[in-house]
This record gives structure tokens, C-alpha cells and sequence, in this order.
């Protein structure tokens, strides 16, 4: 077995050093975490205990928020069922289509109140969902913890966001304001026939339907026919969900800026 | 008054007989308590003790192992099963027990179920025959340590025969690694016992530990427990010895393809071999059961208080083991069996020469003299 030759040997220092040395610093870990290891036992012991806390500052040098989980962490959400307006904004902009929205109570018969569900099987925490609500009611909490034997668990009602909203954990920043030269609600006026779809549907009730001035006919002309009245957008109350664009029959409806 | 655990045994058994046969009528009463029978259920129970000893100590090495590996890393090691994971072990076990037991399509079956077998009852036996105390056994077996280290020696053959019929590349690599290190350490460990034996002048464990009450073997016998702790870490196939296993290179060596209950075998023999070479290296140079005369007499008098001492110290022995596993990489094979062939001999050959001075010296200024020859 022996039988090839042997790499040269370069004998540098004494090779009772290459045994003894490692041995000595495995002892004196040994003899260091004899009195505690530095494994946190995660689920019975956690970094935010305040126990934990000094250590982990001094460590990272950094000043930190709850615990380890900094103030912006993006964990589990936090719906406000409340004020929630159910302008689909967070399901339109969800990157992984993991919001669903469902029915809760408190909507009238015609018009049910819808609110998120969200599948965090699917989430990955980007918190778009969140920047895109226009009012502020769905907010990334600092809770991590969801794992769970059953991927149905997984799947978060609305009723179940809430409970973590009343918890009144640290919440990802909310932002509010809107751009400045954002795209308004435009009519082209000829299409539309009045049928109010775009006021009813509206979350934030902020179309009005207005008499126009009725047109006077020309001897001999047929005009069509008509209601008269059509849409009057209040630009500050609109969220630009763009429910009123899809619900429009006649797509009189479209982005633009004021003239 | 000294017991040996077989008299234990047979008192258990006899009694066992007796008061069954008051509760037979006549004639069968007397022929179950006079018969060869209390022989045979003395034997069976005298197994039974050793077989339960070994697993529960082969058990226990393993988390004792576990947790001490967990501090050395900087972490707990096993902590949720029973009382600090003391359980978790007999859980382990368990979950191989209830495992399916297959056999690869192409392996031998005579060999790939032999094998472990074999393996994990030759490990067995070597438990059964070593004394863990002054009343363990009646000292009828003059030349136990011989009969130790042959039985110890069979376990590259077993290990072959099971890597070989398994029919995998890797486990035939990691065979043929098994039987080279093995037979390469097989030497110098025998050399350096041979050291001991002149010192102590008996191959019966029971008088080498009644050899080392002035003074324990391991001060002026150092290079001899140097070379035999080295061996056995090599025969025991540990870190950093334990190329037949690397899991870098031959995913699990000799056992890569045993899985169940087969693999449990591996594995409590490989720790029942730990245990053994632990104990060993007690009984040689660790003075066994007893203590320093100059410790208070109240040390040793309390019933038992020889297998408690006698277990301490195999467990500090195993420590050491763990100890070295967790400091040192693995070595390659080249410096394996160089280490083994052309340093580990020409030592162990040194120590028998050091040996042999000592018995003319017969006295130490630092560690005292040795009794006189023959007696106790
Ligand atoms: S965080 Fe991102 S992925 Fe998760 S629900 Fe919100 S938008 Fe969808
Ligand atoms: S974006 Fe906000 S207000 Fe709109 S439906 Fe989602 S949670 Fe409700
Ligand atoms: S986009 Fe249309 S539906 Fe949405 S808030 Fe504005 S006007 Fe109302």
C-alpha cells in the first residue's frame, strides 16, 4: 500500500505542534462553551430576549430595532379590515399573484366588502402589496414566525391579518403621499352613455355623475340617445385603482393628464 | 466477601428455580431444582446482564459523545428527548429498528447480512470477557487480555466480508482501507501491550489492575499508552483515523449501502468498540478499579464503588477520544501507515525496551516500586 513514494516532507516546525496546537484551541472552546454555548435554543430562548440583545448589538456594532428585527423587517402583514377600501391596488400589484380578494362582512348586500388574502406559500415579502394601498391599511409587521405542518395554514384570511394588526407590532414604514404628475381619471365625453357603472363601482366614491348641458337638436337631426349626465372625477379623493377604467362598457374611460 | 457477577447471576437464577418449585407439585418441583437447569438460566442471565451493560454503556458513550462534541463546536448538542437528550439515543435506535432491512439486488446475502452481525457479536464478546471490577469475574480466564485483543483483531475480516459482498465501489474502497489500517495498527497496539504484560507479568486483566496499586502504568509506561492510545484510535476507526468512513470520499465507506437495523449493528459495534478500547486502555494503564492509596479508604469501600470509578475513568478516557476528534483533521492514507508501520513500531519496540528496564529498576524515586513478583 505503501508502495508509492511519499511526498516530500517539509518539516518546517515540530510535528508534535501540528497535534498539540488544534488540540489546545479545541479545549479552550471546550472549556468556553462549558458555560454556554453560543447556540440560542431558537424556539425557547430568543434573540429578543433582552438577555440576547446587548450581545447581538455589540456584535454587529449597529443599533437595532425590536429585538434583532430591525423596524422596516418585512415579516407577516398587518390588515386593517376597517379602513381597508377594497381598491384591489395590493392583488394588482402583487408580483407572485398571491393575493386573492375575499368577502368579509360589513359590505352591503349588492356591493360586498372584499379585503386581501394573502398565501404567503407564494409571498416573497417584496411589500408591494403595502407601498400600493392608498390608505395605509396593509402593513408589513415584524413577525417571522409561520411555519406550520399544513400549507393550507399558510393561506392568511383577512380575519387572521387583522388579529396580527391588533397586535400592534413594529410596521414597515407606510407612504402616503402621491406623486406629483400622476396620471388622472380622463372621459372621452362622446363615448360615454351615462350608465354610472364607474360611480357605483368606485371604492372611494369620488365620481360623481353630473347633469351636462343638454344639447339642442338641429332642425332635422336625430341625436343619440342619451342620459344626460356622465362622470366627474374629484382627482384628489381618486386613488387611481382603475376599478372605474375596467368596469366602463363603452372603455370611454382611460389614463391621462388634464389639459 | 467477593461476588462475581456470574454468582449473581446464579444466585438469581436458583432462586428463581426454587421458589418455582414449591409452587410445582412433587416430583416436577424437585426436577426443575435439581436438574442442570439453574446452569442454564445462570448462564442466560448472566448474559443478559452483559448484553444490557454494554448496550446501555454503547448507548450512553454515543450521547456522552454527542454532547461533548456540541460543546466543542460551541453548541448543545442532543437536548430534547428525556432529561438533556439523554433518551434520544434509545429513540435514534428505535426509528433504525422499525426501518425497512434491505438488501442491494447484486450483493451476497450470506456476507452483506453476516457481516454486521458477526461484527457487532465479536464486539459483544470482548465486553463479556473484560472485568469491569474486582467482583466481576472469578479470574478463570488466565490470558483474557490476549483473548481481548484476538477477538478485537477479527473485526477487519468481518468488515471486509460485509464492504466486499455489499457490492459497491465505495464500500470496497472503504473495506480494503478498514483491513490495511487495521492489521497496520494491529501490530504496535500488541507491541505496546507486550510492554505492559513484562511490567505487570500476567496476561489476566484482574492482576495488572492488582499490579498497579503502588503506582498506575501510564507515568512510567507514557510511550506505551502513547502508541496504544494511538492504535486503538486507529482500530476504532475514529477521527483522525477514519478513513475507511470518510464521508468526502466514499460517502460511508464499508457501510454505505446498510441501512436499518443492519446499519445500527455498525453503529453500536463501532461505539461498543470504543468502549472497549476505552476500558482497555483503564484496565492497562489507568489502574482499573482502584484508586491511589493515598485518596481516604472511603472512596473505594461503598458498595459498587468499583464500577463507579471504573466507569468514570473510561469515561474520561472516551473524552479523550472525543476530544481528539474533535481537534484533528483526517490524515492521508500514505501518512496512516507510515505513521503506523515506521513510527508507531519503532516506538511501541521502545517501550517494551523501557518496560524491561523497569522491571530490573523496580523502583521509581517519582512514582514509588512495583510489588513484589508474584504476589499482590
Ligand atoms: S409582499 Fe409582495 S408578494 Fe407578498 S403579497 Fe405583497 S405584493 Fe404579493
Ligand atoms: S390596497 Fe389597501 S385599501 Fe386597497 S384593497 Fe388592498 S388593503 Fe384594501
Ligand atoms: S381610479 Fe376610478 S374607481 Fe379608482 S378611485 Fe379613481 S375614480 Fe374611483
Amino acid at each position: 500500500m505503501a508502495a508509492s513514494a511519499p511526498p516530500p516532507e517539509k518539516t518546517e516546525e515540530n510535528p508534535i505542534l501540528w497535534v498539540a496546537r488544534p488540540m489546545w484551541t479545541a479545549a479552550r472552546q471546550f472549556a468556553k462553551s462549558l458555560v454556554r454555548p453560543s447556540t440560542i435554543i431558537y424556539p425557547f430562548e430568543r434573540l429578543e430576549d433582552p438577555k440576547f440583545r446587548d450581545e447581538v448589538q455589540v456584535a454587529s456594532g449597529k443599533p437595532i430595532g425590536v429585538g434583532h428585527v430591525w423596524d422596516n423587517y418585512r415579516g407577516v402583514h398587518a390588515l386593517n379590515i376597517a379602513t381597508c377600501i377594497s381598491c384591489n391596488l395590493c392583488a394588482f400589484s402583487c408580483p407572485d399573484v398571491c393575493i386573492e380578494m375575499v368577502t368579509v362582512p360589513g359590505g352591503d348586500p349588492k356591493h360586498p366588502k372584499k379585503c386581501p388574502q394573502i398565501d404567503y406559500g407564494k409571498c416573497s415579502y417584496c411589500g408591494f402589496c403595502s407601498d400600493a394601498c392608498p390608505e395605509g391599511c396593509l402593513s408589513m409587521t415584524t413577525r417571522y414566525e409561520l411555519s406550520s405542518p399544513k400549507r393550507a395554514d399558510l393561506v392568511y384570511s383577512p380575519q387572521k391579518m387583522y388579529e396580527v394588526f391588533q397586535r400592534k407590532l413594529p410596521m414597515s414604514p407606510i407612504r402616503l403621499e402621491r406623486p406629483a404628475n400622476e396620471d388622472a381619471i380622463l372621459l372621452d365625453a362622446p363615448l360615454c352613455i351615462g350608465c354610472n357603472a364607474c360611480a357605483r363601482d368606485c371604492p372611494t366614491n369620488c365620481i360623481t355623475m353630473l347633469d351636462i348641458p343638454k344639447a339642442v337638436a338641429k332642425p332635422g337631426e336625430k341625436l343619440p340617445r342619451r342620459i344626460w349626465k356622465e362622470p366627474v372625477v374629484n382627482d384628489s379623493d381618486c386613488v387611481r385603482c382603475g376599478t372605474c377604467i375596467s368596469v366602463c362598457p363603452k372603455e370611454c374611460l382611460f389614463w391621462g393628464t388634464h389639459p | 466477601m467477593v461476588t462475581t457477577l456470574y454468582d449473581v447471576a446464579y444466585f438469581l437464577s436458583s432462586s428463581l428455580l426454587d421458589a418455582l418449585g414449591t409452587h410445582l407439585p412433587g416430583i416436577l418441583g424437585t426436577a426443575l431444582t435439581n436438574s442442570g437447569l439453574i446452569w442454564l438460566l445462570a448462564a442466560v442471565i448472566f448474559g443478559a446482564i452483559l448484553l444490557g451493560a454494554s448496550m446501555i454503556n454503547t448507548i450512553m458513550l454515543i450521547w456522552f459523545e454527542r454532547k461533548m462534541l456540541g460543546r466543542f463546536m460551541d453548541r448543545r448538542g442532543a437536548m430534547h428527548v428525556g432529561f438533556a437528550g439523554l433518551l434520544q439515543n434509545f429513540a435514534d435506535g428505535l426509528k433504525l429498528f422499525r426501518k425497512n432491512t434491505f438488501k442491494p439486488r447484486e450483493a451476497d446475502a450470506l456476507g452483506y447480512y453476516s457481516g454486521p452481525t458477526a461484527y457487532m457479536v465479536t464486539s459483544l464478546l470482548i465486553f463479556g470477557i473484560l472485568p469491569i471490577s474486582s467482583g466481576w469475574s472469578d479470574g478463570s480466564l488466565p490470558l483474557t487480555l490476549l483473548l481481548a485483543l484476538v477477538i478485537f483483531s477479527f473485526a477487519p475480516l468481518f468488515i471486509f466480508v460485509s464492504a466486499w459482498s455489499s457490492n459497491n465501489k465505495y464500500s470496497l474502497l472503504g473495506g480494503m482501507r478498514s483491513a490495511a489500517q487495521m492489521i497496520a495498527y494491529e501490530v504496535p497496539i500488541l507491541i505496546a501491550v507486550v510492554a505492559v504484560v513484562v511490567v505487570a507479568g500476567s496476561f489476566d486483566l484482574t492482576t495488572i489492575v492488582n499490579e498497579q496499586q503502588n503506582y498506575w502504568f501510564w507515568g512510567p509506561l507514557f510511550l506505551a499508552l502513547v502508541v496504544f492510545v494511538t492504535g486503538m484510535l486507529a482500530e476504532m476507526e475514529r477521527i483522525p483515523f477514519d478513513l475507511p468512513e470518510a464521508e468526502a470520499e466514499l460517502v460511508e465507506g464499508w457501510n454505505t449501502e446498510y441501512g436499518g437495523m443492519l446499519f445500527a449493528f455498525f453503529m453500536l459495534a463501532d461505539y461498543l468498540r470504543a468502549l472497549v478500547g476505552s476500558i482497555l486502555v483503564v484496565l492497562l494503564f489507568l489502574g482499573g478499579w482502584t484508586l491511589p492509596s493515598y485518596l481516604p479508604a472511603g472512596l473505594t469501600s461503598f458498595p459498587l464503588a468499583g464500577i463507579l470509578w471504573f466507569m468514570i475513568k473510561t469515561y474520561l478516557v472516551f473524552g479523550l477520544f472525543v476530544w481528539i476528534r474533535a481537534s484533528l483533521p483526517r490524515v492521508r492514507t500514505d501518512q496512516l501507515l507510515r505513521v503506523g508501520w515506521m513510527r508507531m513500531i519503532p516506538l511501541s519496540l521502545l517501550s517494551i525496551v523501557l518496560a524491561v528496564v523497569l522491571v530490573a529498576v523496580r523502583c521509581l524515586p517519582v512514582f514509588g516500586c512495583l510489588p513484589p513478583v508474584g504476589g499482590t
